[in-house]
């Protein structure tokens, strides 16, 4: 699970641009939408996406979104549950 | 000076002219079906197709099937002629100034993707590299005047313009010739907007997740986004008194309109709506009327959960418990996008002549928050009716289309305006100090020159709030453009990102400055060629004339890429860096 954390917590700094950011800097635990990294809805798009080209996991539904994406532990717990790669 | 309306046409997937679009709507038919024509992978999708192919439509336009043309020229010659006609002028009497000086205002954001898209590979490998020329959306502007015989060459024409502000571009275009007349800069104006499906913006949509796989549901709890169409519509427009020197049959009036920016999100609405509620009440204001006035408005109305929701939440601040009747007539049409403003208005002409509010089809439950539209043709005498059009980056435009017309004021062409700063920023070191990277995360190194440059001129001047803010931009953000046309190729269009498509749109530079400034004033994007600053020095003349604005920004931008130019060096041009920033006032006003 740790080493998950770490891959995603990368994935996530390089799909939303975060030049300035290292892995050290993401709180597994903060939100990331509102407050923590500041996130919206075009992020919550790059992150569906995200979930698709690396582990396989397919969201029809941008709401859905919202429970898995509350934090990076949330989503690493998702993706280990429904990854197919 | 009222604004007589003299002729009308539509082109979309409910019909080739306002006679079967008429009947389309009355008999409540829809043209939202499987894909045929584009060549897309995501058949699953439905799309508002007009229901012939490109060789066909060159046929109906009298175009040789040599010759290449962007789809959405087409749509528009279709459509153009239509209105001309109707508005008792023929292509020979057009020539022979029959018309003292015409403006063709067309807008468009596709303009010749559908090309660009289908032939990508051939001229990356040096094959036919001439047709990229018409990538440009001011090309697919130019095709259809010179279809009409009203080049820029003959002089029969004064002025022609491409607004390109997403999916609120054809009011725009209503807007801009509304002001060139009532500035004399004109006698008479063709004005709408025309855009055809391509791949890009069907695959962009799609990474957006707002594009519903049934037909679209406006207004509906269980909408699920939009479906695309394409189309075209245009008002010929002149002053009554012209119209009833020469005879014409008035159609109806226009009766005021207003531009403004939501200052929001590049994608998304305001809860609340505010920019659109700034642009329907100012509106309103300018056609001297009441919301009470209003008989029918001819919604934004997408499907997408958010814009139903933050339009709903504008028509109720403006009109209370007091609602018009409302409809979307995208479920007809699908969102025909830049087109929608000039189709959309010819619908609203239609049902004034005809006394009818179309239906807003595949309606079938409420939910907290949004506005009941009317499901069925309402037969009911509309007096003045307000058509909506808003498109990405918070554009906002209304329109009121009266049958009785408001006395606008007139006011004669100033000259250029004072620039009281011109500011050009370079040096990478000085844009950190004006964009930091958490704002600039997502924008291209140009971008955050842009950007930079409008902040520093804004401090400079002293303008703090620009009145209007308008943009010129040759090839627009490509940039963003280029990367997502590449993914989509090389991926079979699958796995696309999201950022670079809504970044992708000419009115992406003019918006992110409202955006981070602020600014809900007015807010254009202008892709004319070479000339893409003069028409946005015309727009601002105009609106200063008139005491519209006193201060606006007038933003020049493009992007150097690589790509691009690779194929560009066949016809001896390239793309360059460009991000210059001026700040002009009307110092006679203030």
């Amino acid at each position: 699970m740790e080493k998950l954390i770490e891959q995603l917590k990368a994935q996530i700094i390089e799909a939303l641009n975060f030049e300035d950011m290292t892995p050290a800097d993401i709180d597994t635990d903060a939100p990331l939408f509102g407050e923590g990294l500041g996130l919206d809805s075009i992020d919550a798009l790059e992150l569906i996406m995200l979930m698709d080209r690396e582990y396989g996991i397919k969201l029809s539904d941008p709401k859905a979104g919202k429970a898995i994406f509350q934090s990076v532990r949330t989503m690493a717990e998702y993706i280990q549950a429904n990854r197919t790669k | 000076m009222r604004i007589a309306i003299t002729g009308i046409g539509a082109v979309s997937a409910i019909g080739m002219n306002c006679a079967e679009t008429l009947q389309s709507l009355l008999d409540e038919r829809s043209g939202i079906g499987a894909m045929h024509e584009l060549g897309s992978v995501h058949t699953d999708l439905p799309v508002g197709e007009v229901p012939f192919t490109d060789a066909e439509l060159k046929r109906m336009a009298g175009i040789a099937d040599s010759e290449p043309m962007p789809r959405t020229a087409l749509l528009g010659i279709i459509a153009a002629r239509e209105a001309l006609l109707q508005a008792g002028l023929n292509e020979e009497m057009v020539n022979e100034k029959m018309v003292n000086g015409l403006a063709f205002i067309s807008g468009t954001t596709v303009g010749g993707m559908d090309l660009t898209e289908q032939h990508w590979l051939d001229y990356a490998n040096g094959k036919a590299t001439e047709n990229i020329r018409l990538h440009e959306a001011g090309e697919s502007t130019n095709a259809i005047a010179r279809y009409l015989g009203i080049s820029n060459q003959q002089s029969a024409v004064s002025f022609i313009a491409t607004p390109s502000t997403a999916c609120s571009s054809a009011l725009n275009a209503i807007m801009l010739g509304a002001n060139m007349l009532r500035t004399g800069k004109t006698k008479a104006a063709l004005v709408g907007g025309a855009e055809s499906l391509s791949m890009f913006h069907l695959n962009g949509f799609n990474t957006l997740m707002i594009l519903d796989h049934v037909p679209c549901r406006p207004f509906d709890a269980e909408r699920h986004g939009l479906n695309l169409g394409e189309g075209a519509g245009y008002l010929f427009i002149e002053p009554e008194e012209q119209a009833i020197a020469r005879g014409a049959t008035i159609l109806g009036y226009i009766g005021g309109y207003a531009n403004t920016c939501d200052a929001y999100h590049q994608t998304a609405s305001s809860d609340n709506g505010e920019g659109a509620l700034l642009a329907m009440s100012g509106a309103l204001r300018m056609a001297g009327l009441q919301p009470a006035d209003i008989d029918y408005v001819n919604a934004h109305g997408t499907a997408t959960p958010n814009n139903d929701l933050s339009e709903s939440a504008a028509l109720r601040r403006l009109f209370g418990d007091n609602l018009p009747a409302v409809s979307s007539t995208k479920a007809f049409t699908g969102h025909t996008t830049s087109a929608s403003g000039g189709l959309e208005s010819a619908i609203c002409v239609l049902a004034m002549q005809h006394g009818f509010v179309p239906a807003n089809l595949n309606w079938s439950s409420t939910a907290e928050g949004l506005i009941t539209p009317v499901t069925h043709t309402r037969h009911k005498p509309l007096r003045h009716i307000l058509c909506n059009a808003f498109g990405f980056g918070g554009n906002e435009s209304s329109l009121v289309i009266s049958s009785t017309g408001t006395d606008l004021s007139e006011a004669p062409m100033i000259q250029l305006p004072n620039e009281q700063i011109n500011v050009q920023m370079v040096n990478d070191e000085m844009v950190n100090s004006f964009v930091s990277s958490a704002e600039s995360r997502r924008m291209t190194p140009q971008m955050r020159r842009v950007v930079a440059a409008a902040r520093r001129a804004m401090e400079e001047s002293g303008v703090a709030i620009p009145d209007a803010i308008v943009c010129a931009t040759q090839w627009g953000c490509m940039l963003q453009s280029m990367r997502f046309l590449q993914d989509m190729i090389d991926s079979g269009e699958q796995q696309l990102k999201p950022t670079p498509f809504m970044q992708s749109t000419h009115n992406t530079i003019a918006s992110l400055i409202a955006i981070l400034t602020g600014n809900h004033g007015y807010n254009a994007t202008y892709s004319q060629g070479k000339q893409s600053l003069d028409c946005a020095l015309a727009d601002i003349c105009t609106q200063m004339s008139l005491g519209l604005i006193n201060t606006a920004m007038v933003i020049e931008f493009d992007e150097q890429v690589d790509a691009w130019d690779a194929v560009l060096q066949h016809i001896g041009d390239r793309t360059e860096d460009i991000a210059r920033v001026h700040i002009y006032t009307n110092n006679s006003k203030i």
